[in-house]
């Protein structure tokens, strides 16, 4: 049993515990709590697999934006305690039965696959976000060229061809849009107390 | 041995308690948690895959990358529509929201 | 448009189209004014037209329109009856004296020797060419100036009876001097009663008037004024009896005589809320209609047996032509009988021409008796070979039936035609039907008196002067279509109707009941002077009586109209003194009717007495028809004095009439005035106390037809076709005249001075009873009435001639007419409702079968369609969670879809 296999062990456990936990529990902020270990379980498992920066990513982005958004909104969102959102046994069984038939779909799908060809042995590092920043921004030729003496076989920057400078491009506007959209879809809007339009009041006089 | 199996069969179960959650959550923030687990479960798949094949190991990273952008996203406009729904009705129930029903 | 100066008769067309057009613009300028009435409220412009139209100003111009079309209608017909009279006189004034050179002529013959009477006997014949030559141009002119044909109604090819003209039917005119008298006489009365009418109807111009014998609920009648509607009336019947008189066939004639007819109903039934107004002008037409309906025979027989109704040649077709060839035949004039002998050969007959036996008074000749009428072809004499009595005639069967087996070459070998004797006297007397419901005479005479419901003018001039007139009219005109038998009847209908009438007249209280009865009386007289003979005389009584019989009716209205409309003789008295233009026409009026010397009724009512003297004469067997007329003429004086001194001298008996008498505008005294001067002096000739030498008399003796000489008197021997009688015997007997003693018109002639002395000896006996009963009361009508209790009763009740027409035909007509109502009611009507029940019944099987099988199949579609779509909706749960459970398991089992066809595909 190597240290990778675990921590491997360790940490895919405590993720996945963890999201069974936010599927189980009843109160929305031990749900969060919850969600938040499943998210930082993920990070680990993405530290594990050699992404350091999509890690350190994860950690940043997700528990420390999206969680806490999150937090926000069941912030915002409360109601009254003694109200106890459940469903019914036959819905719980429901989903249960569904999410075991996904559940089996996927397993059944990812049993037929093939062994990658040259699948590395043992843990590596992914390229660094020097690569990942040179491909975002389109750059094909992240080192120069080797000199004449051949290429080595594990030439990482040879073999980028691709550049994800429209993706990256469409992203940043996508995050443009969303922002805009999600402050208009929360602004502070007046809570409408009676059911009349108000256009109307002024024309009816003396409510009957 | 750990190989890509292993990872992927955790990623298939974090997406299945995602699915789950969305299936069987009221409170709208609680589906929208589902809604985390499951990209969070597709991102491992991504990475799992970047890491057991090397020709993948970019583009791996870099739809992971997307995929964590694009959730943050959504979990802020999924949010700011859960907070309308819930300055409209009083309350956070999903079963609330059926206006459409037939 | 023709020249008026070129053809003359044209004048007396534009006469008779006057009234026409001014009564088209009335009903047009009516209609447009009713029209805007009843659109006022709703149009702004249609209001104030009606303001204008309705104006005062304008309210009375109907009448001014009716009265210049009618008085441009008698200057019109004055200038063309100057025109006529000159050519009349200029032909007269040339064969008198081409015949004088031809008496000197045949004189010297007598007296010449031998050798010169060759020449002498060429002169003679070259004088009667001359003679013969001027009536021929006469002839000529008179076809193209005083007759024409506007337009052709139908016409079918010629045939045996008409060769030249087919049968046709024509619209045209003719004028003769009968024409242009009664156009003359009618169109002067038009006027003076147009003028009248004016000044009597003038409270209808005002915007309400008040009916005081209809009686409403609160009180009398109030209606809108009339005004212009009685002048449309009134040119309508001018131009209707206008175009009587000038109508040269008797289509035309019928026509107008229904229009007339029309036109008093309209006019009787002018104040048409009264119940007895509207009763009269039915009453009217009705018997009327009675008339007519012989009318219609008469004219039927007439179209079937002589091909046209044209009046020339039906009785160029019925009387003998007045020579032939030979410039001698044997029945000039006549209408000769025959009988069928032999059988004839394919398509025609033989008849033999009898010879008659000598009768006293008969004609010597053949012809009088036999079964059949010999119908002449319309040739002129002088290519014509007649028969002789003996003679054997071939008869083209019937051409005017058979028109498509006959030619014209059979017509010109001078075939004659035949109709049965019988026939004609059955045409004759439906013609004379129609006159006898026109005239009023008995039995028809019932109308009358109760046609005076009409406004006084109408009176005047339909019944008196003209409508009633236009029988006689027609009697004078269609003179050659009458047989022996129906001269006799016409004669002694108008004998019985003017005592009847007269006696009649004797007892009323009405004013206008005596005028109308009076009317009656006189309308008798002329009938009976046509029935014996005396044609001119008939008709000259036509014309004065027309006159003075108007003067008394507009008399009669001035006196009506100062009393307020108070009609009842008993009520009136001593109105001399207030109405003194009026008493003293009608007094002229009076004397005329009563037949005093010197007044124009004298001349005619003397000519009518001695014709009928002169036919008692010679047949002594039909006495009454001189007595009844004596008795009359002394019963008629008797009425008409008592009706003047009943209303205009003595002391007023209604002291309330009396006080508000007052006399009568200009426009209605100038009438009186001037027809008061008619009466007197229209029938003035020269000297002025002949009695025959009135100058009516004499024009109309010698535009007498031919029919009338040869009938009952004498024809001058000469080669003219125009008879000319000369006075007291002159001139020979034709040999086709009656020989041995006088002739009726000869006696007439002889006996004028006796039958005069004794009409008047009446008159003054009527005079002296009237002055003693009414003027100074030594008699007391009352004691009368006692003493006579039934005859007055017999009076009083019109002889119980409404009663007995009530009992035979009113009733059974009313109790025919409830049958028929019932019937219709229950057994018509009772169909009609069970065929709508029917229809109602399968109309609602007919629903229950839509509304349960068609609308239940729509709506089985529908409610399954409904019931499906709320099945299906169920799956729409609004939840978010089954959604997605649906997904996940869509999901699921495409996966494994897919997973299996990817297994199954790829082994």
């Amino acid at each position: 049993m190597s240290v990778y296999a675990v921590l491997f062990y360790v940490l895919a456990g405590l993720t996945a515990l963890s999201a069974v936990a936010v599927v189980l529990t009843t109160s929305i902020v031990r749900a969060a709590t919850w969600l938040l270990f499943t998210l930082a379980g993920t990070a680990g498992i993405f530290f594990l697999l050699g992404a350091d920066f999509l890690g350190a990513g994860q950690l940043l982005i997700y528990v420390g934006g999206t969680l806490v958004l999150v937090v926000f909104g069941v912030m915002l969102t409360t109601q009254d305690p003694r109200l106890n959102l459940q469903i019914g046994v036959a819905e719980w069984l429901i989903g249960l039965v569904t999410s075991l038939a996904l559940l089996g779909v996927l397993v059944v799908s990812l049993a037929g696959l093939q062994e990658p060809p040259d699948a590395p042995e043992g843990p590596r590092s992914l390229p660094p976000s020097r690569q990942l920043g040179a491909v975002l921004l389109g750059d094909t030729r992240a080192t120069p060229v080797a000199p004449l003496t051949g290429t080595p076989q594990l030439n990482y920057y040879a073999r980028v061809r691709v550049h994800y400078l429209l993706p990256f491009e469409l992203l940043s506007v996508h995050l443009l849009v969303v922002l805009i959209g999600a402050a208009y879809l929360a602004r502070a809007k007046r809570r409408r107390v009676d059911a009349q339009p108000p256009t109307s009041s002024s024309a009816q006089g003396v409510a009957p | 041995m750990i190989d890509l199996n292993a990872y992927l069969f955790l990623g298939a179960i974090l997406f299945t308690c995602g699915v789950c959650c969305l299936m069987t959550k009221r409170n709208a923030i609680g589906v929208l948690m589902g809604v985390e687990l499951i990209l969070n479960g597709a991102t491992i798949n991504f990475v799992a895959f970047a890491h057991f094949n090397p020709t993948f190991e970019i583009e791996g990273q870099i739809f992971a990358l997307f995929v964590i952008a694009l959730a943050a996203a959504e979990a802020a406009v999924a949010l700011a529509i859960a907070l309308n729904f819930y300055n409209n009705h009083d309350s956070i129930d999903v079963d609330r929201a059926e206006e459409l029903k037939g | 448009m023709p020249n008026l100066l070129e053809q003359p008769g044209y004048f007396f067309v534009v006469a008779t189209l006057l009234p026409l057009a001014s009564f088209a613009l009335l009903l047009l300028s009516g209609g447009i004014k009713q029209l805007a009435r009843r659109y006022r409220d709703q149009s702004p412009w249609c209001e104030s037209l009606f303001a204008i139209m309705d104006g005062p100003s304008l309210r009375r111009l109907p009448a001014l329109v009716a009265l210049l079309a009618i008085a441009a209608a008698f200057a019109c017909s004055l200038a063309g009856g100057i025109l006529y009279f000159q050519e009349q006189s200029a032909l007269q004034g040339d064969l008198a004296f081409l015949q004088q050179e031809l008496a000197n002529k045949e004189r010297e013959l007598l007296k010449a020797p031998e050798e010169s009477k060759e020449a002498i006997e060429e002169e003679i014949e070259g004088k009667r060419s001359a003679i013969a030559y001027r009536l021929a141009t006469h002839q000529r002119r008179v076809d193209q100036c005083w007759q024409g044909q506007f337009f052709t109604l139908f016409k079918l090819r010629p045939s045996g009876a008409t060769p030249g003209r087919g049968t046709q039917l024509e619209v045209g005119f003719r004028v003769d001097m009968l024409t242009v008298l009664m156009f003359l006489m009618v169109t002067f009365i038009a006027t003076l009663i147009h003028l009248y009418s004016m000044a009597y109807l003038a409270e209808e111009s005002a915007d309400s008037v008040e009916d005081h014998e209809v009686h409403t609920a609160a009180s009398h009648l109030h209606r809108r004024g009339r005004f212009g509607r009685f002048f449309l009336y009134l040119s309508l019947f001018c131009f209707s009896m206008l175009h009587l008189l000038l109508a040269d066939n008797l289509l035309q004639v019928f026509v107008s005589w229904e229009l007339v007819g029309i036109c008093s109903f309209l006019l009787i039934g002018f104040y048409y809320e009264r119940q007895s107004a509207s009763n009269a002008a039915n009453k009217a037409f009705i018997v009327n209609r009675v008339g007519d309906a012989g009318f219609l025979i008469g004219l039927l027989i007439v179209w079937s047996y002589l091909g046209t109704f044209h009046f020339e040649s039906i009785f160029a077709q019925l009387r003998a032509p007045v020579r032939d060839a030979h410039h001698d035949i044997s029945f000039a004039g006549r209408i000769v009988r025959a009988d069928p002998v032999l059988p004839g050969e394919e398509g025609s007959r033989r008849l033999r021409i009898p010879r008659g036996k000598k009768e006293a008074g008969q004609s010597g000749v053949g012809g009088s008796e036999g079964s059949e009428v010999i119908l002449w072809p319309a040739r002129p004499p002088g290519e014509y070979h007649a028969p002789h009595a003996g003679q054997a005639v071939k008869v083209v069967a019937n051409p005017a039936l058979d028109q498509r087996r006959f030619r014209d070459e059979l017509a010109e070998k001078g075939e004659h035609g035949a109709m049965p004797y019988w026939m004609l006297v059955a045409a004759g007397l439906g013609l004379f039907l129609g006159c006898v419901g026109k005239s009023a005479q008995f039995p028809l005479q019932v109308w009358l008196p109760d046609a005076m419901e009409g406004p006084t003018p109408v009176s005047a001039l339909i019944h008196a002067a003209t409508m009633v007139a236009a029988g006689v009219y027609l009697v004078g005109r269609c003179y050659p279509l009458f047989t022996p038998e129906v001269l006799l009847v016409i004669a002694y209908t108008g004998a019985i109707t003017l005592f009847v009438a007269a006696t009649i007249a004797v007892v009323q209280d009405d004013i206008k009941k005596v005028l109308a009865y009076s009317t009656v009386s006189q309308l008798g007289f002329m009938m009976l002077a046509l029935g014996v003979g005396g044609w001119a005389a008939g008709l000259f009584h036509l014309l004065t009586h027309a006159f003075f019989k108007a003067l008394l009716f507009l008399g009669a209205g001035s006196v009506i109209l100062a009393c307020h409309h108070e009609q009842n003789l008993q009520k009136m008295g001593g109105l001399l003194s207030r109405l003194p233009i009026t008493g003293w026409a009608m007094l002229a009026g009076v004397l005329a009717i009563a037949g005093t010397p010197l007044f124009s009724g004298w001349y005619s009512k003397d000519a009518i007495l001695a014709h009928a003297l002169g036919f008692v004469y010679v047949r002594p067997g039909h006495l009454l028809l001189f007595l009844l007329p004596l008795v009359t003429a002394g019963l008629t004086t008797f009425y008409m004095f008592r009706l003047w001194f009943l209303a205009f001298s003595g002391t007023p008996r209604d002291p309330h009439v009396f006080e508000k008498a007052r006399e009568s505008p200009w426009p209605m005294t100038l009438p009186l005035v001037l027809l008061a001067a008619c009466s007197v002096g229209i029938a003035w000739g020269w000297p002025v106390w002949d009695a025959r030498a009135s100058w009516i008399d004499v024009t109309l003796q010698s535009n007498q037809p031919n029919s009338v000489l040869a009938e009952f008197g004498i024809v001058s021997h000469s080669d003219e076709g125009h008879s000319h009688e000369h006075g007291h015997g002159h001139g020979e007997a034709w040999p086709g005249a009656k020989k041995g003693p006088l002739s009726e018109r000869q006696w007439a002639h002889e006996l004028h001075d006796y039958a005069g002395l004794l009409a008047l000896g009446m008159a003054v006996l009527g005079l002296v009873f009237a002055w003693v009963t009414y003027y100074s009361r030594t008699l007391d009508p009352a004691q009368a009435r006692q003493q006579f209790p039934a005859i007055h009763a017999l009076l009083v009740n019109r002889w119980y001639f409404d009663h007995l027409y009530d009992a035979l035909l009113v009733r059974p007509a009313i109790v025919v007419a409830r049958g028929c109502a019932a019937f219709d009611l229950r057994y018509l009507d009772g169909l009609a409702h069970a065929l709508a029940r029917g229809a109602v019944a399968i109309a609602r099987l007919d629903n229950r079968f839509d509304q349960g099988l068609v609308d239940g199949l729509v709506n089985l579609v529908a409610g399954t369609a409904y019931a499906a779509g709320g099945l299906v909706r169920h799956v729409q749960t609004g939840a978010l969670r089954t959604y997605l459970v649906f997904l996940v398991l869509a999901t699921v089992a495409l996966f494994i879809v897919l997973s299996y066809v990817a297994l199954a595909a790829g082994g």
